[in-house]
């Protein structure tokens, strides 16, 4: 299908196109306990399709895209080619140019075993120290292998071949009359047994702690440590305000030369790409539109060093050369995790869902399990909630030298902010 | 008109019927679950247009549910053949067989479920529709969201973009087994409004969206949301923080929704009391809020984006009836997770899309009118808040613990409107103390099907939820 679609594009006055061919295999197991609740199998194939129109002489570039399906007749084909020529004319946007042709062909491929990764989650999945009383109540394993061409009319033809594994995993605890539930969503390469091993007995411990908790008090406001999955949110919020299209949008005004906070009284954050993060389920050399992904520092000692965007927004901005990035480093701080857990202050290492508001900073979730740690004395807690603004808290945050790894973000183990205000469930 | 049913799907039938039959010889409770549904997604921005002949519920595909020795395997695919049923087939016996070999070498036990009962039915359902995505005159709609975004921008103060979206599906989905044919076809639609806007360093947003099972022809009604959103978003600007504390608030429609559905909507999902993951089991036919409080379920029982025929099992749609004045009642249920209940599926069985496994899934989840007016509402309170704008929510089936992120609140004070907003909001609470707050409901109702609905933190399928105005006691931070 995919030759009659490039000979239907180039047959059919686009000035420009675009084509990515995506496939999937893929395995899937879903267990209750240890029981097998449903196994399944997959083999998607689709072709992602996007014509251009320049207009007024190059000024604006029109475009407009569509799916379609391997099955697609070729009359089907042309006819939605012929479509989307059409709404192009309306969509007309300054012009930017696609990415060129650099001769490389970026063959990038793995030999994917589906079976020997499933066996390897489902065993590491079996091998976990449950015990009477901290077990997993269900989890669900996905294994695929994807595999991405990317072809352009300028002459870029390239092939990415990655696994792409996901696992969700659910843990009860009990005591006497007493049963509560944690949850994770871990996405990955392929598996990495140890690691999975490492971050699901941490949930069983988390589970066991949940059970003798009080109900978190209002403290006001006191400084909250993070040190699992959440604190993704926080550096996702430097990693947004770094995208060209939200400079372009003016949702973000950081460019180069200018400090992520006018106050910088706590560590200087350092934020880089990488093309490539052990076991990310995004290492590949080009982006979704054919670009080379490299790695580059967008923040250097909390000073902004560059962004990084589409082709599209990256042209706006003057980028020159970028790409669209997915693995992502953060580092520059000052002190150990240990030195961070000093003092008065509380660790949250479970909410029902924190978030961070990118288009203002704000943040909240409500806490499933905190560690209240006061001199000697630390008191698990649940209840309640957490609230305050990346705005302010950026100017005295400190984050931690070790780094821990979540899929594509590589970040600070533990991150401390300031002052951060704690509603309790009192 | 009606949404004609898709020949694609058509054309398929008998190859999958032959694909059936040729699997039943290994297999029992043998579906085949088929989708071809075509749209259209349109944004405007000031800062970028796009257009796209797909959104995120256009799909094609088929998905092949097997049984054998008690345990239930899927197959999904793209370009099923129906020339070649047979190579299909070989290829669904190598995956699940490659798999079990795994599974066998492992120890793995089954989670044995019975046979699904296969009852003779036939549905052929085309809804009614006024336009057709596919048919959709997309310039013109561009223009006119082109013309909205710049009024908007002409009419806000500091404003940063005026955004909006438009999709539009018409769903198609045949399924089949050997005695069964179900075939239906419909349209749904939503749109939105954002306005951004940035002043003295702040960034502050409002969305406001539209929604319903039409087709295009709904985006008419953006342009009343306009002035809504430019609103709003001069309120976020000027809103101060909330003082942590509980008050008496009143939760409008669309906060009014959230609760529904992440209070009795996820707690009462019948594939969680199969795990264990639900209080909700444990509390049928008990008292869960106050006497005023009724909540129905079900793709029947409102009309929006949810509002099918069929669920993604070949169930018929339903409405259920989850909470009476105050009393839980029952769940809502998938096939399997029925079968395994030993109770009836519900018409909630659903994928993200035709490659994604079944859950149960909400419909359209809606608290029931009561007798009072908003003003009256307003009135009963000393110090509290008029609560708007849901932004997200998080349940915990567990422990029927809640937290909602809350967009504003405004002030109440003696019985009046202050005029303060504060914002933004995280509210929390215990489900049943939350319900068994309910000490006012408003006559009217209203129901959102703008948003997605994930399970844990993935499976997003389109769901609907609403009611009326709701005078509660909730915990704000």
């Amino acid at each position: 299908m995919l030759n009659t679609i490039v000979e239907l594009l180039k047959a059919s006055g686009a000035d420009a196109w675009e084509i990515t061919e995506i496939s999937e295999r893929g395995w899937e197991f879903y267990c209750i306990r240890h029981a097998l609740d449903q196994h399944r199998a997959k083999r998607l194939e689709s072709f992602q399709v996007k014509v251009y129109k320049a207009f007024e002489d190059g000024k604006f570039l029109g475009s407009a895209s569509a799916s379609m399906a391997p099955d697609i007749s070729r009359e089907e084909a042309a006819r939605m080619i012929a479509d989307l020529l059409r709404d192009a004319v309306y969509v007309q946007n300054p012009a930017y140019t696609l990415n060129p042709s650099d001769g490389e062909a970026y063959a990038q491929s793995a030999d994917i075993d589906l079976g020997a990764i499933s066996r390897d989650f489902l065993q590491a999945m079996r091998t976990l120290p449950e015990t009477v009383t901290e077990d997993l109540n269900s989890y669900e394993i996905f294994v695929s292998e994807m595999r991405r061409r990317y072809l352009n009319s300028n002459g870029i033809d390239v092939t990415a071949v990655y696994p792409v594994s996901q696992v969700e995993a659910v843990v009860n605890a009990r005591d006497e009359g007493h049963e509560i539930e944690l949850y994770r969503l871990y996405k990955s390469g392929s598996c990495d047994s140890a690691q999975l091993r490492q971050d699901l007995s941490e949930l069983l411990r988390f589970g066991r702690d949940r059970l003798r908790t009080v109900t978190t008090p209002s403290l006001g406001q006191i400084d909250v440590v993070f040190s699992t999955d959440a604190a993704r949110e926080i550096y996702d919020w430097f990693i947004y305000r770094l995208s060209a299209a939200t400079i372009v949008r003016g949702i973000s005004d950081w460019k180069p030369g200018v400090f992520v906070s006018e106050e910088m009284r706590g560590d200087r954050v350092t934020v880089e790409t990488r093309q490539i993060l052990p076991n990310s389920s995004a290492n590949a050399a080009f982006d979704t539109e054919g670009a080379a992904v490299r790695d580059l520092t967008l923040i250097a000692d909390g000073v902004v060093r560059a962004s990084f965007g589409s082709r599209q927004y990256s042209q706006y901005l003057g980028l020159g050369d970028s790409f669209i990035a997915s693995n992502f480093a953060v580092s520059g701080g000052g002190a150990s995790a240990e030195e961070l857990r000093q003092g008065r202050f509380l660790e949250i290492v479970e909410f029902s869902d924190f978030q961070v508001n990118v288009m203002n900073g704000d943040l909240g979730g409500e806490i499933r399990l905190g560690y209240l740690h006061e001199g000697d004395k630390v008191t698990p807690v649940s209840g309640g909630s957490i609230s305050g603004t990346m705005r302010e808290l950026v100017r005295t945050m400190r984050f931690s030298r070790e780094q821990r790894q979540y899929d594509t973000r590589l970040i600070p183990a533990v991150t401390r902010l300031k002052d951060v205000t704690v509603t309790g469930a009192e | 008109m009606k949404a004609p049913f898709s020949p694609y799907l058509s054309s398929l039938a008998p190859g999958l019927k032959q694909l059936i039959a040729d699997l039943a010889k290994d297999y029992d409770s043998v579906s085949a679950l088929s989708t071809d549904s075509v749209g259209f997604s349109i944004l405007i921005s000031q800062h970028g247009k796009s257009v796209s002949r797909e959104n995120l519920t256009t799909e094609r595909g088929t998905v092949i549910r097997v049984r054998r020795d008690g345990q239930y395997a899927e197959a999904a695919l793209t370009g099923f053949d129906p020339t070649r049923a047979g190579e299909t087939a070989a290829w669904i016996r190598e995956e699940l067989n490659g798999q079990l070999a795994v599974l066998s070498e492992l120890g793995v036990e089954t989670y044995d479920t019975p046979a699904t009962p296969d009852s003779p039915a036939e549905l052929f359902v085309e809804m009614e529709t006024e336009q057709l995505p596919e048919n959709a005159d997309i310039p013109a709609l561009i223009e006119r969201m082109s013309a909205l975004s710049d009024r908007g921008m002409a009419e806000g103060k500091d404003m940063l973009d005026c955004m909006l979206r438009a999709s539009s599906t018409h769903i198609s989905k045949m399924f089949l087994t050997e005695k069964r044919d179900l075939r239906q076809s419909y349209v749904y639609s939503e749109g939105s409004v954002m306005t951004m806007a940035s002043r003295d360093g702040r960034n502050e947003a409002d969305y406001e969206a539209v929604s319903g099972r039409r087709g295009p022809e709904l985006f008419d009604e953006l342009e009343e949301k306009i002035g809504t959103a430019l609103r709003v978003t001069e309120e976020l600007l000027n809103a101060e923080r909330v003082v942590p504390g509980e008050y008496d608030c009143i939760t409008a429609p669309d906060v009014t929704g959230l609760i529904a559905h992440e209070a009795f909507g996820h707690g009462v999902e019948m594939d969680m009391f199969v795990k264990g993951r639900a209080l909700g089991a444990e509390y049928i036919n008990q008292r869960v809020g106050s006497d005023l409080v009724t909540m129905h379920e079900g793709a029947l029982c409102a009309e929006d984006v949810t509002s099918y025929a069929f669920d993604d099992e070949g169930t018929l749609a339903g409405d259920v009836t989850e909470i009476d004045h105050g009393i839980l009642k029952t769940g809502i249920c998938d096939v399997l997770s029925a079968l395994r209940l030993g109770s009836a599926p519900t018409g909630n069985g659903k994928r993200e899309n035709f490659a994604h496994k079944v859950y149960t899934r909400m419909t359209n989840t809606v608290f029931d009118s009561g007798e009072s007016t908003l003003e009256d509402m307003i009135a009963s309170i000393r110090h509290g808040y008029l609560l708007e704008g849901m932004e997200s929510g998080m349940e915990d089936p567990k422990h029927w613990g809640i937290q909602c992120l809350l967009q504003r609140g405004y002030e109440i004070s003696d019985g009046k409107l202050t005029g303060k907003v504060v914002s933004p909001l995280v509210m929390t609470g215990y489900v049943p103390d939350l319900l068994g707050s309910v000490s006012m409901l408003s006559r009217d109702r209203k129901v959102f099907g703008s948003g997605y609905c994930g399970k844990g933190h993935k499976e997003w399928v389109k769901v609907a939820d609403g009611g009326p105005y709701l005078k509660v006691k909730a915990r704000l931070g």
